[in-house]
């Protein structure tokens, strides 16, 4: 019981060494992260972007002649976590907040950020109601779902000319609810024709009952629309290719995993083409420029799109608060309502005080045999 | 042993006051969430602690608390936009916030009535697979109920009533409740289970009536610690309370002691702090993940030194209150 006493003691004495004051004369930008958990995949890469634009201002001087510090708090992948270090962010006197690659957590720390008139970026939540649902001080790095789901529509019709479409949605998540709808409504706007939409759960495991309601149709899709997360990506395209059914699959971001490759093998992962933030294979400036940097301070390359989604949510607020001229939260938001063609990593990204969510391109990929090629960047018209 | 009591309680809510007045809404928080686990931690002793059931079910009676209490207490006016499809006598009501959390309380008993009734009645470990169980349930349903709970998006922009007042006045409740249940004729019954099942059937007892009172007394508080929870961090969705969370509290509870309020309490309290004290290194350090490394540390020194946790069975007992007025 005493050594117990004893270890109690130390954390505390060392806490209280760690917590000294920051030194003075930096600007503090909060940054909530799930650092472990179940999201980390998408959360941890998110902050080293963050950390590498904060790196990069700093070397060139800061902004407003003062050095950028990102505050970086791991909540855990709970809610919980995120509502309690949203308060200490704010009470830390952080001027802006990043964060989060999914509208649960956002949807925790957010609306903390509104009631003290701090703006909150998320740099991955696609969610394209979230500023509706927080308030004015909300902004998306991210496009919103509808804006990867119209443009995954148009290229299939226009480009591919594929118009008889197989739409498989987990009813278990908003993102895969949210991106099948706005799939749809393009698709059909366009004169495609939805020959059939089936469901699953993100628990499934087996689809071999909905392989053979779409194995049975009497009008054969020329295109399967695939609404599904790295959870069940993967194991779906394996057990739609195992069925010998090698129609074109299609999908969103969520898709964007090597798990889509390594669970299929490359021999069946073929024919699929998914919608994402941005590729690494785009030869523009910004994009290989950025995989130089990741590279150089990490020691690999940007883990996933998350990794430049981060960066450019950092680069955002930096940004604002040089046009602002000022660390007022107030002003950093009114100079990010202003924000005009940032020619982010992730592409050019604006807002106006009446759209907070951004109208971006949308990199569509193309899977051949197991090797992802980048196709294009589109614009889907709004 | 009252006037300690008395003390004890004065002192709480002159806290409590000094609190609200005049620290931060970080630390408000912290506090505030500490009072809940405290709740939880508790409620939790009963069938856990007390009994000598191995419950895993708190997160769901969390949920259905927590979704009861949101959904009676929205403001209609935005009921009617963020939940259109409400049935019609939900859409136009407005509770206040203790009659709501007292609603939602009842409901999550009510459950755990529904469920242990058939379980209670078998031995061994079958109820802690079986709240497993209900908890992947509880999770679905509010998943597919989308009329009601909006779905996999859930509910946000709950009024954010909670305060360390009412966190407080909860679980002066809680710990008085349990403390008179336990120490009663009853409280003795249940702790007869706990030593020995088959003896305590012998001389008589009903096995599963007691077994399932304990079980949907647990299951009220944390019903209402749900409400809180969701007041508080106003924004809730269906995987917001599941199975890890319900681990947490069995941590908790380990640490601090099974079968003794105060072990619940310091239990709760014991994590909670630890891990906001850990928050600056780790922010510091960028070790992110050292809170759980030393909390999981911490669990198994007290395991091997402390099996029966720091309060284990016993109450923390002032020199005063030695023999019992």
């Amino acid at each position: 019981m005493r050594k117990l006493a004893l270890m109690v003691a130390v954390i505390f004495g060392v806490a209280l060494l760690g917590s000294v004051a920051f030194a003075g004369g930096v600007i503090k930008i909060g940054a909530l992260y799930n650092l472990t958990g179940g999201m980390s995949s998408i959360d941890a890469p998110a902050l080293n972007g963050a950390k590498l634009a904060a790196k990069q201002v700093n070397a060139k001087g800061g902004v407003l002649g003062k050095k950028v510090e990102i505050v970086a708090i791991d909540t855990k992948t709970n809610q919980k976590e995120a509502a309690v270090a949203a308060r200490k962010l704010i009470s830390e006197g952080v001027v802006a907040c990043i964060g989060y690659g999914d509208t649960t957590y956002v949807l925790a720390a957010a609306p903390l950020f509104q009631k003290a008139k701090i703006p909150f970026v998320t740099s991955g939540a696609t969610h394209p109601g979230l500023p509706k649902m927080v308030g004015d001080y909300m902004f998306l790095t991210p496009f919103g779902d509808n804006v990867q789901a119209y443009a995954m529509a148009e290229f299939l019709i226009k480009d591919l000319g594929l118009k008889k479409a197989w739409v498989f949605t987990n009813k278990a998540m908003d993102f895969t609810l949210a991106l099948s709808k706005f799939f749809k409504e393009r698709f059909k706007k366009l004169g495609g024709k939805i020959v059939l939409e089936d469901f699953y759960v993100t628990s499934d495991k087996d689809f071999s009952a909905q392989i053979a309601r779409l194995k049975n149709l009497k009008e054969k899709p020329d295109v399967l629309f695939v609404s599904a997360t790295p959870d069940n990506a993967g194991v779906i395209v394996k057990q739609i290719r195992e069925a010998g059914i090698w129609t074109v699959i299609a999908s969103g971001d969520g898709f964007d995993t090597p798990v889509i490759i390594e669970v299929p093998g490359p021999k069946l992962a073929d024919k699929i083409y998914y919608t994402t933030h941005q590729s690494w294979d785009n030869p523009a400036p910004e994009v290989q420029n950025f995989i130089k940097a990741y590279e150089k301070t990490y020691g690999r390359k940007p883990e996933n799109a998350f990794a430049a989604l981060g960066y450019d949510a950092a680069m955002l607020v930096i940004r604002a608060i040089e046009r602002a001229g000022s660390t007022d939260p107030k002003k950093i938001k009114e100079a990010l309502e202003h924000e005009k063609g940032y020619r982010g990593v992730t592409g050019a990204i604006s807002f106006t005080s009446k759209n907070h969510v951004p109208v971006k391109d949308v990199a569509i990929m193309e899977v051949v045999k197991g090797k992802v090629k980048f196709v294009k960047m589109v614009k889907p018209s709004m | 042993m009252k006037k300690v009591v008395i003390i004890a309680v004065i002192a709480l809510l002159a806290f409590t006051y000094i609190a609200e007045n005049y620290l931060s809404d970080y630390h408000l928080s912290v506090l505030e969430f500490l009072g809940i686990y405290a709740i939880l931690t508790v409620s939790l002793d009963i069938t856990n602690g007390y009994t000598g059931l191995f419950s895993l079910g708190h997160p769901a009676f969390m949920a259905i608390g927590a979704y009861t209490s949101a959904i009676l207490t929205f403001p209609a006016m935005r009921k009617s936009i963020m939940i259109p499809a409400l049935p019609e006598f939900l859409a136009h009501l407005e509770l206040p916030f203790w009659l709501a959390l007292i609603i939602g309380g009842i409901l999550a008993s009510l459950s755990a009535i529904v469920v242990g009734y058939p379980v209670l009645r078998l031995k061994g470990h079958y109820l802690s697979v079986a709240t497993i169980g209900f908890l992947i349930i509880v999770q679905v349903l509010i998943t597919n109920l989308e009329d009601l709970t909006r779905g996999p998006l859930g509910l946000n922009g709950i009024p954010p009533y909670t305060n360390l007042w009412w966190v407080v006045a909860w679980l002066l409740i809680t710990v008085y409740v349990v403390w008179r249940v336990v120490n009663s004729d009853f409280g003795r019954v249940l702790k007869a289970i706990r030593e020995d099942e088959i003896a305590a059937e012998v001389m008589g007892v009903p096995l599963a009536r007691y077994k399932l009172f304990a079980f949907s007394l647990g299951a009220f508080f944390a019903g209402v610690a749900g409400g809180l929870w969701a007041h508080l961090v106003t924004a809730i969705t269906p995987t917001t309370f599941s199975l890890p969370l319900a681990f947490n509290l069995v941590v908790m509870l380990v640490v601090g002691g099974r079968g003794s309020i105060t072990g619940a309490i310091t239990g709760a309290v014991l994590i909670g702090v630890l891990s906001e004290i850990l928050r600056p290194i780790e922010m510091k350090t960028q070790a992110y993940g050292l809170t759980q490394l030393i909390t999981a540390v911490l669990l198994i020194i007290i395991l091997i030194r402390k099996p029966d946790g720091i309060f284990g069975y016993r109450e923390l007992r002032l020199k005063i209150s030695e023999r019992r007025g």
